[in-house]
């Protein structure tokens, strides 16, 4: 074509709304909730405990059962994000990190708040402690975690209490 | 029995921020187009009413504002009727695109096959900050797990960084320095390619200086996204004796693996198993020594997305010992014939890689090991390197954690293992 080129957009969103369930998972979301609970699951066979929970051991093939877990743990590996997606920029900085609750034996990522929130303060082998929001729906979005040294401070605040 | 592989025609668009005027099926059309005439360049006299099937490599439905953008392409570049399969692997869909584009062919249900792969990432825009960045990482960001991890925020850097800052935490390396370096060499190596997006010379510092994305990555060790389209013709070896093909690439190894997308699965995060399987499974059929493999090929294009993955890579992929990757880039600085660098002992993205190129992220893998090929050729113009051995690889990872990875080998000789 020799006809000089002229640039055209068209602005538009794509936007699906949703129920979904989380099925065999429900549990999971229905304790964080309800009861402050983080739930893992148990293979009755190899007794590999999952976290995030899966009813199923993707390991034996045999049925996982329902354990409570600690709300302790140890960080895995953390980073601090500087720079990040439309839905996330009005919050940066913020922490986020994959935790290894007390007695599981894969890690949950989550968010990592911090008073302080620096790479040191966050970092691999830092002991934390899930805070809860008091306005809860049933979302990983209804707890994060904190430095074990910063806990009572976040649960005194209005918005968070501490798990049971 | 298998049928023997070649790569016959090698089509690339310019990798650019944004094509104003092409929508993704006029950049696949383009680059199928630079790939028939690459072919016929080289003896075959063939249009696109020869290619018998094709595969089609496009990762992301957001970007493209399409589901199945793959039959909507199928319809412009005049294959209706004819095969038509899509793989969508995130940032590895190139890689996986040439797998099957190559099972394809091997299996004997073509004989020409066209292996096409396009990105259109920067028609997002979001609209609160006036700019596409956010909006593209916002479409990305969706490839994590959408209950568990979307929703505390992760997107492409914070899921590849975990690799990196704990690979860090077992090794003292990648050092920040040791990162800025792969970017100040695959910057500099886009450079001598003209298709490249962000041709740069930048300095250790420009780097460490740059502004931080996600602790520790800067700007600058990031590849930015990118629009493109990369397209290669496979056939087999009777297609490549029938058409006379002067300059075959065979393809002589291809292997692929999923690790847990789940980052916090993984028993060791320091380290993508995936790589580890795909490489050995693809140097095991090429009959090549995982242990050897530095010195039995001639360049390595490898999936730089962020420029501390590639550090890793280097070891995963088998070139130095694991806990060497941070020390064989830095200690070759200005070295002519060791490390990675261009001159090197193995030239890693001599094309500029992700983060010279820019990732076009369908077609990435495809350009890679179009790159690749090309080198293999003796006609990758102005950054061609030094062909001893006849062998190169392409490697492609991604997805949430970089779970899935594949690695193409080839070779300018046929029979040549």
């Amino acid at each position: 074509m020799t006809e000089n080129f002229q640039n055209h957009q068209i602005r538009d969103r794509i936007k699906i709304e949703y129920r979904y369930t989380m099925g065999g998972q429900s549990k999971f979301f229905i304790e964080i909730m309800k009861n402050k609970k983080l739930f893992g699951t148990k293979c009755a066979k190899c007794g590999k405990t999952w976290m995030p929970p899966r009813i199923n051991c993707s390991d034996c093939y045999k049925p996982a059962e329902w354990v409570e877990l600690k709300q302790t743990g140890t960080i895995q590996v953390s980073t601090i994000v500087w720079y990040t997606t439309s839905a996330f920029i009005k919050a940066i900085p913020y922490g986020i990190g994959f935790i290894k609750l007390d007695g599981a034996e894969t890690a949950l990522f989550q968010g990592i708040f911090s008073e302080n929130l620096v790479p040191s303060k966050i970092k691999k082998g830092k002991r934390v402690k899930a805070v809860f929001n008091k306005e809860r729906e049933g979302k990983m979005t209804d707890f994060f975690f904190v430095p074990e040294d910063e806990y009572e401070n976040w649960i005194s605040q209005p918005e968070f209490e501490g798990g049971v | 029995m298998s049928r023997k592989v070649a790569i016959i025609g090698i089509g690339i668009t310019p990798f650019r921020a944004r094509y104003l005027d092409k929508t993704y099926f006029e950049l696949a059309y383009d680059a199928t187009k630079l790939a028939l005439e690459d072919a016929n360049n080289n003896g075959a006299e063939i249009t696109h009413h020869n290619l018998e099937s094709t595969v089609y490599g496009i990762y992301n439905e957001l970007f493209e504002r399409q589901f199945m953008p793959d039959i909507f392409i199928n319809s412009y570049i005049g294959m209706n009727n004819k095969p038509g399969t899509r793989i969508a692997s995130g940032g590895a869909t190139g890689g996986y695109t040439v797998r099957m584009a190559y099972s394809e062919v091997a299996s004997g249900l073509s004989d020409l096959c066209l292996c096409l792969g396009v990105e259109k990432c920067n028609d997002c825009y979001d609209e609160q900050t006036g700019v596409t960045t956010p909006e593209v990482l916002n479409a990305i960001a969706y490839s994590a797990d959408m209950t568990y991890e979307y929703p505390m925020g992760m997107m492409a850097a914070s899921s590849y960084v975990s690799m990196v800052n704990a690979h860090f935490e077992e090794f003292g390396n990648p050092t920040e320095e040791q990162m800025a370096y792969v970017s100040v060499k695959n910057h500099g190596n886009a450079m001598l390619n003209s298709k490249a997006q962000s041709p740069m010379e930048v300095t250790v510092e420009d780097v460490l200086n740059s502004r931080i994305i996600c602790y520790p990555f800067k700007m600058l060790d990031c590849c930015l996204y990118s629009e493109g389209s990369a397209a290669l013709i496979l056939a087999s070896e009777e297609k490549v004796r029938e058409l006379k093909i002067e300059n075959p690439i065979w393809i002589t190894g291809v292997g692929a693996a999923n690790t847990d997308c789940f980052i916090g699965n993984r028993e060791d995060m320091g380290r993508l198993y995936s790589n580890i399987y795909a490489a050995k499974a693809a140097y095991k059929m090429a009959e090549l020594d995982y242990n050897k493999i530095k010195n039995q090929i001639d360049l390595a294009e490898l999936h730089d997305a962020f420029s501390g993955q590639e550090v890793i890579s280097y070891e995963e992929l088998g070139f130095v010992p694991f806990g060497e990757g941070g020390s064989w880039i830095e200690k070759t600085f200005e070295k002519p014939g060791e490390g990675p660098w261009r001159e090197g002992e193995l030239p890693c993205c001599p094309s500029g890689g992700l983060i010279g190129c820019g990732h076009a992220v369908g077609a990435t893998g495809i350009m890679s090991t179009g790159e690749a090929a090309l080198q293999l050729r003796g006609e990758a113009g102005k950054h061609q390197v030094s062909i001893e051995k006849g062998r190169a690889i392409s490697h492609s990872i991604g997805g949430p954690g970089a779970a899935y990875a594949a690695v193409i080998v080839m070779a300018n000789k046929e029979g040549l293992k």
